[in-house]
């Protein structure tokens, strides 16, 4: 037990208090967790020390604002976090799966069961479960074209359960052709090619896709245009400012006349810098009604904003750095670090480029271009904690179509999973256990109904009613989940209701991992801060 | 005029931050108040240098510090993230929810009370002209109430404030279930700076300063690197190092006096030992200059002082006066192919600061910071009390030896007073210090001296750390000085002059030389707690090398005996 020799001033508790604590402590989180579940969820405000306001109705928010100190508790709330980390989905019923795995198993205990039969009850449920979920998945097939269907199905399902159906659906086809936008056939998608912009309006909830980027600043020169149309686009990396080089500093001339004549020399290499783009400008916008604008990641200094605003170019400086590729794949073009060898390839296209300005705040669209692979979701709202949470949702709403296209898969939702796959467990795998085991076995499979009883029991449902009425068109051999109005069992697949496959694998594989280490645990470290990250 | 932008991350550098940015306060009030020394209208700092103009949403125009404040999640105390201007707390009590229409449950956390003083703030800025006997038992309240509240309650560093933040400055870093009472060490912060996301905010919203500067002369960054702190600065400034590529980064260390603590095992002593180690190497990379401040107690430094180890308020206001004095520099107005004028002399940008320091003499960027608050008048002929031997280090392990021909430093004076309590003219600041330098027995390489006329102002915000002994302008009272008086604080003391000084010399040596013997002793070594240590915090062995050698490289410039055999292309011949 290396554990105890780091930490002397932990306490160690016997065996079975040791595991009582530990059941508490998961039903404890359970417990917080639990009213989040669902579209019939409850969203939750939290109201600093200082007044400051922050909403959330996602499990990984809420796990991450709250002050956990319990090791228990902070195991399980880091196996949340880390689903949400990878799949982006399904925080909430991993704390709930794993509450309610402990909460089966210390029934079995109580009565006598030692933790190592449920153990091997759950591993065995476990690989089942899985097994079960391939055959249970509905297969979607993406090839070339996606069916949008399908992806705004589950976008609706996912951001249903954090925004009420208006917005949700408001956002919908958003997050949909957003990443339609940015995924290339047979190619990872990369959902930071979506940027999320947002901007304060009193009275607004609003949100738009943007084809093409949003900028969060804009020219600094009072002669730029505020729009222009027809625009060439320059996405560049070059210092446009003149930089005292350090070496030279003043008073370490000889003279005055020194000093002046390295300044004019620097001031030289600088305008010919900006003198290179200027004369690109001046070639590819000969005679037309084409406009140039250049945004650079380093900085421009007066005298150069000076020199473009005469050459009617729009300049933009300290671009982040992101916004680089983002650009180069909204607008076309290549993002360039020297403007040595300029040429027209080197550019991107857009057909409007304007700024909208909101206090000193000032955004720069770049829209209207041509096959973009990056666009902006831009969400307005009237406050910090609205947007924030807004935000949240959208990110939610876009792994759920990423995974979707990633999984070639998603899985019935509103409980329907989970109880055909109990029914599974009960019917088909429990026999094949020998022994106590099968304990186990029993208790995976009770567990996993804590989803559909607690989308009950957030409805205003009773739970019995409904699991019974599941449970019994199951056996006839109906796979149906939870009209979420009624109690009533509907049909998933109708309704379009759908989970992300990787989501619900990820919750089976994890939960039982995490409630068997607990179970296992001899004695448990108080100190708490030694425990280890579970893998 | 060209912009600097402040950086501040961790506890302490909030501290201090909070007292420097009152400085800045009151020199702009000073500035248009008809009623307080001319000096500080006549002799203005330019604090467009470190201030920006800008405006709400509503319109209203603004004046803001260039500044992000990274702090611990509920390290703002009763001020909102949002700063002081914008949005009102009031949104709490009507909370329209736009997104959702089921269920809804509020959870409040205890408010933060505001303590007097704050109230006073924000009572004087909704009815200056004091009200219709509604608050009578509010003006009852006397400065002295207020400046005795505050010695006596300051828990968090914006208890103090009086300065109006931008919306964008102040950053509250969480770490999910990290106890930040004990993010005492390098490795405590792993979690917090893997959370991408926060990392990408802190660029952000300094991008947001950056991107509206014309010219940028540099960063001054502050860091309290007694902890995990350390851990998430070196992060920042390695991202700003790669974003702003030839912005130069001024680096300030500070720690409070009883950060290092008294470590209760062998285990801690070795923790407290690399992670000193470890927060040198990373931190010195990505910088251009660094000014390391802590001594283990600052009760003794002066006897003009009187600062309490234990009150973060305390220590952490004569680590910001020095930091003020050190930038005058940067915000002297005056330019000209002399450099000088009646009004100031010796302006430098933060470029050229770290450029005389660190490329003059040898090619060292560690720094020792000396202070003398208040600095003495210039009419002590006896040379008692010269400027420079009135100078207490802030610089933590370093030696006294101050005989090293390569010395090279750089010397601010403000404020400093002549006989009768006059302000001394620049040239007579001059002549007294090139006096005082002509009296050293081992004169530096090189030496800068930057001279203002414009003081220290002490803000009703400032402790009360001052010996009976110092006047009303920070004048040092010869005879009227009983033993034991009271301390003086803000109500006795209007302004002190200063003088602070960089030095970058062999002094430094023993505060360079213990990190790498540390490193090398305590985690090269295979299979020791040490090395398991900083395998725990997430370094390979490579890793450890590279700091290690990076240590060691930082030691080279001043063995040279030792680098004639390796790559003398290091070092640079200088020409003076
Ligand atoms: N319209 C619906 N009717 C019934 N059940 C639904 C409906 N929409 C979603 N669900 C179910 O709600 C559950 C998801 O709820 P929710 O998104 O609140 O929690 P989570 O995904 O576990 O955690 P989080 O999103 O907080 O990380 C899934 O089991 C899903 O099948
Ligand atoms: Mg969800």
């Amino acid at each position: 037990m290396s554990l105890r020799v780091l930490n002397p001033n932990a306490q160690v508790l016997n065996k079975s208090e040791a595991l009582h604590m530990t059941i508490n402590a998961a039903k404890g989180l359970q417990d917080v967790l639990k009213t989040n579940l669902g579209p019939k969820g409850t969203i939750k405000m939290l109201v600093g020390g200082a007044g400051d306001l922050k909403l959330t109705k996602d499990g990984n928010t809420l796990l991450k604002e709250m002050q956990i100190q319990n090791p228990t508790a902070i195991m399980i709330a880091r196996t949340a976090v880390a689903q949400d980390d990878t799949s982006g989905d399904g925080t909430t019923s991993t704390v709930l799966f794993i509450g309610e795995l402990m909460k089966q198993s210390e029934r079995c205990i109580d009565e006598g069961t030692h933790p190592r039969f449920l153990v091997d009850g759950f591993d065995v449920a476990k690989r089942a479960c899985l097994d079960f979920l391939e055959k249970f998945k509905t297969p979607v097939v993406i090839g070339e074209e996606p069916d949008r269907d399908t992806l705004k199905m589950i976008a609706r399902t996912t951001l249903r359960t954090k925004l009420y159906e208006g917005l949700a659906d408001q956002l919908t086809d958003i997050v949909v052709n957003a990443v339609l936008c940015i995924s290339k056939p047979d190619e990872p998608i990369d959902l930071f090619m979506v940027e999320i912009m947002h901007m304060r309006h009193k009275f607004d909830v609003d949100t738009r896709l943007v084809e093409g980027l949003v900028l969060d600043h804009g020219s600094r020169h009072p002669d730029m245009k505020r729009r222009a149309e027809n625009c060439y686009i320059l996405t560049c990396n070059v210092s446009l400012e003149y930089e005292k080089s350090e070496i030279n500093a003043g008073f370490f001339y000889s003279n005055a006349e020194q000093r002046e004549k390295m300044v004019a020399a620097e001031r030289r290499q600088v305008d010919e810098r900006v003198k290179r783009i200027i004369e690109l400008k001046n070639k590819v916008c000969a005679g037309g009604d084409k406009n140039f604008v250049v945004i650079n990641q380093k900085g421009i200094d007066p005298p150069s904003l000076d020199l473009l605003a005469r050459a009617g170019i729009i300049a933009l400086r300290r671009a982040k750095r992101r916004n680089m590729e983002r650009l180069v794949l909204a607008c076309g073009g290549e993002a360039v670090n020297s403007v040595d060898d300029l040429t027209e390839d080197c550019l991107g296209w857009a057909g409007l480029v304007y700024e909208h300005v909101l206090g000193e705040e000032k955004y720069t669209f770049v829209e209207n271009v041509k096959n973009p692979r990056s666009c902006t979701i831009l969400i307005k709202g009237p406050n910090d904690h609205t947007i924030a949470q807004i935000k949240d949702a959208v990110r939610d709403g876009l792994r759920s179509v990423k995974n979707t296209i990633e999984d070639e898969a998603v899985v019935l939702g509103a409980g329907a999973f989970e109880v055909a796959a109990k029914k599974h467990l009960i019917d088909n795998v429990k026999k094949t256990v020998k022994g106590r085991a099968q304990l186990g076995v029993e208790a995976f499979a009770e567990a996993l109904l804590v989803i559909p009883k607690t989308l009950a029991e957030n409805s205003g449902l009773d739970t019995q009613d409904v699991i019974v009425s599941l449970q019994n068109e199951h056996d006839r051999g109906l796979v149906v989940g939870l009209n979420h109005h009624s109690g009533e069992p509907i049909d998933p697949q109708m309704e379009g209701i759908f989970d992300n496959y990787s989501v619900k694998r990820q919750i089976i594989n994890s939960g039982p991992i995490i409630a068997s280490q607990l179970l296992l645990v001899d004695e448990v470290i108080r100190a708490g801060r030694n425990m280890r990250k579970p893998t | 005029m060209r912009e600097a932008v402040t950086v501040q991350v961790g506890g302490f550098a909030n501290f201090v931050g909070s007292h420097f940015w009152n400085f800045q306060d009151e020199l702009l009030g000073l500035a248009d108040d008809p009623g307080a020394d001319p000096v500080f209208r006549t002799a203005a700092l330019d604090l467009d240098v470190l201030y920006r103009a800008g405006e709400t949403q509503q319109g209203v125009a603004t004046y803001c510090p260039r500044l992000v404040s990274v702090g611990s999640r509920g390290s703002l105390g009763s001020l909102s993230s949002s700063g002081t201007l914008g949005s009102s707390s009031s949104a709490a009590d009507q909370p329209n929810i736009f997104t959702w229409s089921g269920n809804v449950t509020k959870s409040v956390a205890k408010p933060h009370e505001r303590n007097l003083f704050l109230q006073s703030l924000s009572e004087g800025e909704s009815n200056p002209s004091s009200s219709n006997g509604r608050n009578n038992a509010r003006e009852n309240i006397e400065d002295k109430d207020l400046v005795e509240n505050l010695e006596n309650g300051v828990i968090f560093w914006t208890d103090y404030s009086k300065v109006q933040y931008h919306p964008q400055s102040l950053y509250e870093l969480y770490g999910s279930w990290t106890d930040f009472d004990k993010f005492d060490n390098y490795g405590t912060a792993k979690e917090v700076v893997s959370e991408w996301s926060q990392m990408e905010e802190m660029n952000e919203r300094l991008r947001f300063f950056v991107e509206e500067c014309d010219h940028i002369q540099g960063i001054q960054f502050l860091v309290d690197d007694s902890g995990g702190f350390a851990s998430v600065a070196a992060q920042f400034l390695e991202s700003i190092a790669d974003d702003y590529t030839n912005t130069p980064v001024m680096l300030y260390c500070v720690r409070n006096p009883d950060s290092s603590g008294s470590s209760r095992n062998q285990r801690e002593t070795i923790i407290r030992s690399l992670h000193d180690a470890v927060s040198l190497s990373k931190l010195s990379y990505s910088c251009n200059l660094m000014v390391p401040i802590g001594l283990p107690s600052l009760s003794y430094l002066s006897p003009l002082l009187s600062i309490k180890d234990d009150k973060h308020f305390h220590s952490s206001a004569i680590c910001a006066a020095a930091i003020h004095s050190l930038s005058v520099p940067f915000r002297l107005q005056h330019v000209g192919p002399a450099t000088d004028s009646a009004h100031s002399s010796g302006k430098l940008d933060i470029g050229e600061l770290v450029h005389i320091l660190s490329d003059q003499g040898r090619q060292n960027m560690i720094t020792a910071l000396d202070v003398a608050m208040p600095a003495p008048s210039l009419t002590d002929r006896k040379d008692l009390r010269n400027i420079q031997r009135s100078l207490h280090s802030l610089t933590p392990e370093i030696s006294n030896n101050d005989e090293d021909p390569y010395a090279v430093e750089s010397l601010v004076v403000h404020g400093a007073l002549d006989a009768g309590g006059k302000r001394a003219s620049i040239s007579q600041v001059k002549d007294a210090i090139r006096s005082g330098l002509e009296g050293r027995e081992t004169k530096p390489k090189f030496s800068h001296l930057s001279v203002s006329p414009c003081p220290l102002p002490i803000p009703l915000p400032f402790p009360s750390i001052f010996s009976g002994s110092i006047g009303q302008q920070g004048e040092i009272l010869s005879n009227s000085h009983p033993e034991g008086s009271r301390p003086k604080g803000s109500l006795d003391v209007v302004s002190v002059p200063m003088a602070a000084r960089l030095r970058s010399s062999s002094a430094i040596v023993p505060f360079i030389e213990r990190r790498s013997t540390s490193l090398q002793r305590l985690g090269v070594a295979r299979g020791t707690l040490g090395s398991q240590v900083l395998r725990d915090w997430g370094f390979g062995k490579e890793e450890v090398e590279d700091m290690g050698e990076h240590l060691a490289k930082m030691l080279r410039p001043f063995y040279p005996e030792m680098d004639l055999t390796s790559d003398s292309d290091d070092l640079v011949s200088v020409s003076l």
